[in-house]
């Protein structure tokens, strides 16, 4: 038993990790989701520019102010990106936003390769939370126990907003029905604003923890977690905050889980599987409401 | 009407004409030598026979391109002894370019029969069919030409090759994204298992041990022929999308999406899996399969596929899947089924993204699970909806036009460039991507529809369709 564990508990630690890490992202999936019905394909790239924001940032700035300055710059970054690429769409078909959104994701990348000749980028270490530290007999980062704890304050932190301020109250409004929530006087623009501001800063702090684990940046490296944690965005049912959470989580360690049995080429077809089972056998997702669709 | 009868009799006369001069330059090099040696037998020195011999054994292994260097030389050393007439020249001149004449000869001959045809009278089906004919065998004549006038290693026949191959695909998409509304991103995946079917089977037995060193020669140990490995790739495509299509295209909208690239993504995993390594190689290369070196053969096959998807689309299926598209409730009332249409549509359109896949494996000479990445199928949307959304010939434009300006055109953009003493600032590797996709945003931005639209390319050659026959159709 004391065995099993010793032999299996980095790989648990490594899916918790990875997990919150994965939840932080798919928050901003299934908030944009939820009010705009729109795939942010963009916010994949989003969150490797936040990566690379602090690479660049770290190298001339005191970690104090560049750790700030790259999450506030990332939020520019999401922001800017709904003002140039998703506003103007908003009386386009679905259909069309979301090839811009396909469109931001390749201009991000092909910007980054530009930027950094292609090359990966040693993420630099963050203080305390690049430590180690050993848990039971499993030797591990920091980061490792610090991202679930985080994770959950945010999360909490963040229905609190959802669930007991006046512009949450005005998010819950417009993803209940858009043009309705218009007509009561609801500032849209701003209330999907704070959408993307919100979900760009969950990513940023999501790539901080990610990139502390990983530690090398390349231009394509956000695209399998970005990717994933929309799986978790609709393994927990689109547009539910809890259940991306727990999708995430639930992914996170299953994928470790997988690579602890040596099939890592399978660690990600699975993340699909999963979700291609959950779309088939109940479309709305763990925690999604059911819609039915009008004629 | 006479005119027109009597330039086509003259075209095809001259076409004859020049395959005739074409053919015996072909065959008669060495009496063409013959006929240009000194009169005087004592000038010919053994250095000058030895050049001579040369070229006649290139002649003989049929290396044009060391004939014509070597009879390049031979002609230059020895011009004072020999006797070279003008009609030797002509000969000489029509071997060097035999197929450029050849492939103009051809397309005269076309161009004659078909102005030929339209000198008959009545037969409106008939005139239609021999302007076509004139259209297409202009841009296979042209084609030709331009890869023997370029050179086949030159950047213009790279782009012909690849923009051809993604017009396929490109078209294949929008069979799904555009005419049935259907939006799916799993491309790529489909691709990849075209081009993978295609490599298992073509590649020679006899180096099999060396590609699949790691897995014992593989298990696959014959070698079928390329046109049949093609079509079986493109068949392989199409079984997966029949199985994947019946969970899948259950789903609405951006869940096909998601769903489709999830697919793609199982598929790439699938194949680099290292347990099925003496089938696919694991997740190392697979080369050494037949290639093309023509750019003829792409434009042949992307031809027949892109004629035989639209005769598809101008069917009674091809209006059901616009009738689905444009609204899937009042369809299905019509007595359209919209699964077994929707399915139809998916499995036809992966079909022939195998192909493409098998195409573009022969174009790069190797092939690797690991390329065939979601960002290959976005770059494919992104062609469809620069060419609009339900065009297919704006698909094909956007794909040439894709092609070319992230290839070639923009390349400029790569390479840092100084203007007297002024350094252009930003031109550096990877600028050409960035200006590239910048453009592209402001396509999907400002001209959602496309080059084309949901309009085809109409040079004005055809009377528009008139309205009775669309309000009927």
């Amino acid at each position: 038993m004391t065995d099993f564990i010793s032999a299996n508990l980095p790989y648990l630690l490594g899916g918790i990790s990875v997990g919150g890490q994965y939840a932080l992202i798919s928050i901003g999936y299934t908030m944009v989701y939820g009010i705009l019905r729109l795939i942010n394909f963009a916010h994949g790239d989003i969150f490797t520019v936040a990566g690379f924001f602090m690479v660049y940032m770290s190298a001339t700035m005191p970690l104090y102010i560049s750790l700030p300055l790259t999450i506030v710059l990332t939020v520019a970054l999401g922001f800017g990106v709904e003002r140039v690429a998703y506003k103007p769409l908003r009386q386009a078909p679905r259909m069309s936003v979301m090839i811009s959104a396909i469109g931001v994701s390749y201009l991000l990348q092909n910007l980054m390769w530009y930027v950094t000749g292609g090359l990966a980028k040693q993420y630099p270490t963050v203080p305390f939370i690049s430590g180690t530290v050993t848990v039971y007999t499993a030797t591990t980062k920091m980061v490792t126990l610090v991202t679930p704890i985080l994770t959950f304050v945010l999360v909490l932190a963040l229905v609190q907003l959802i669930n007991h301020t006046k512009i949450g109250m005005a998010m819950r409004a417009v993803s209940k029905d858009f043009e309705t929530a218009k007509l009561m006087g609801i500032k849209i623009d701003r209330v999907i604003s704070v959408t993307f501001i919100i979900g760009s800063f969950l990513a940023a702090v999501g790539s901080i923890l990610y990139f502390t684990n990983y530690t090398a940046v390349t231009p394509t490296v956000g695209a399998m977690p970005g990717l994933k944690a929309f799986v978790a965005a609709v393994f927990g049912g689109i547009g539910s905050i809890p259940g991306a959470v727990i999708g995430a989580f639930i992914i996170g360690i299953s994928e470790n889980i997988i690579k602890a049995l040596g099939l890592t080429t399978f660690s990600d077809a699975f993340t699909f599987a999963l979700l291609i089972f959950i779309l088939i056998f109940k479309p709305s997702g763990l925690f999604g409401e059911d819609d039915n669709e009008k004629v | 009407m006479k005119m027109k009868r009597v330039i086509g009799i003259l075209l095809i006369a001259a076409a004859i004409a020049l395959l005739a001069v074409t053919l015996s330059a072909e065959g008669m090099l060495d009496e063409l030598l013959q006929g240009m040696d000194p009169q005087n037998l004592a000038a010919q020195d053994a250095k000058m026979l030895k050049a001579r011999d040369r070229v006649l054994d290139s002649f003989a292994e049929n290396d044009r391109e060391k004939t014509l260097r070597n009879l390049d030389k031979y002609l230059e050393n020895y011009e004072e002894v020999l006797t070279i007439s003008s009609a030797a020249r002509m000969e000489v001149f029509a071997y060097r370019r035999s197929p450029v004449l050849l492939a103009a000869a051809a397309f005269l001959l076309v161009l004659g029969a078909a102005l030929i045809v339209q000198s008959l009278p009545g037969r409106q089906k008939l005139h239609q069919v021999s302007t076509y004919a004139i259209l297409i065998a202009a841009l296979y004549a042209g084609v030709y030409i331009a890869e023997n006038l370029a050179g086949a290693s030159s950047m213009l026949v790279m782009v012909l090759k690849k923009g051809v191959i993604y017009a396929l695909i490109a078209v294949s998409m929008n069979l799904l994204n555009g005419f049935t509304g259907l939006f799916s991103l799993g491309q790529a995946g489909f691709m990849l298992v075209g081009a993978y079917t295609y490599a298992i089977f073509s590649i020679p037995v006899a180096d099999r041990a060396q590609v699949y060193q790691y897995y014992a020669g593989g298990i696959v140990q014959f070698q079928l022929p390329v046109l049949v490995a093609i079509l079986l790739g493109g068949i392989a495509a199409a079984f997966f999308a029949w199985l994947v299509g019946m969970p899948v295209l259950r789903l609405k909208s951006d869940y096909l999406a998601i769903a489709t690239l999830g697919f793609a993504e199982i598929i790439r995993a699938v194949f680099q899996y290292d347990g099925f390594g003496p089938v696919t190689n694991g997740s190392n290369l697979l080369r050494r399969f037949p290639t093309f070196d023509t750019v003829l053969y792409p434009f042949a096959v992307v031809g027949v596929c892109i004629l035989l998807i639209v005769l598809l689309i101008h069917s009674t299926y091809g209006r059901a899947f616009k009738a689905i598209r444009d609204d899937e409730v009042a369809a299905e009332a019509m007595g359209i089924n919209l699964f077994q249409h929707k399915q139809q549509a998916f499995v036809i359109s992966s079909f022939f993204a195998g192909i493409g896949g098998a195409l573009l494996a022969m174009y790069q000479t190797t092939v690797q699970a690991s390329a065939f990445k979601a960002s290959m199928t976005y770059e494919i949307l992104l062609i469809v909806v620069i060419g609009g959304m339900g065009s297919v010939s704006g698909s094909v434009l956007a794909s040439f036009l894709f092609v070319a300006s992230s290839e070639w055109w923009l390349r400029f953009l790569d390479s840092p460039m100084t203007i007297g003493s002024f350094q252009v600032p930003l031109l550096r590797s990877g600028f050409r991507m960035v200006v590239f996709s910048i453009v592209i945003m402001l396509v999907v931005l400002r001209y959602r529809q496309g080059i084309m639209g949901d309009r085809e390319l109409n040079l004005g050659l055809f009377k528009p369709r008139r309205k009775q026959e669309e309000k009927h159709g």
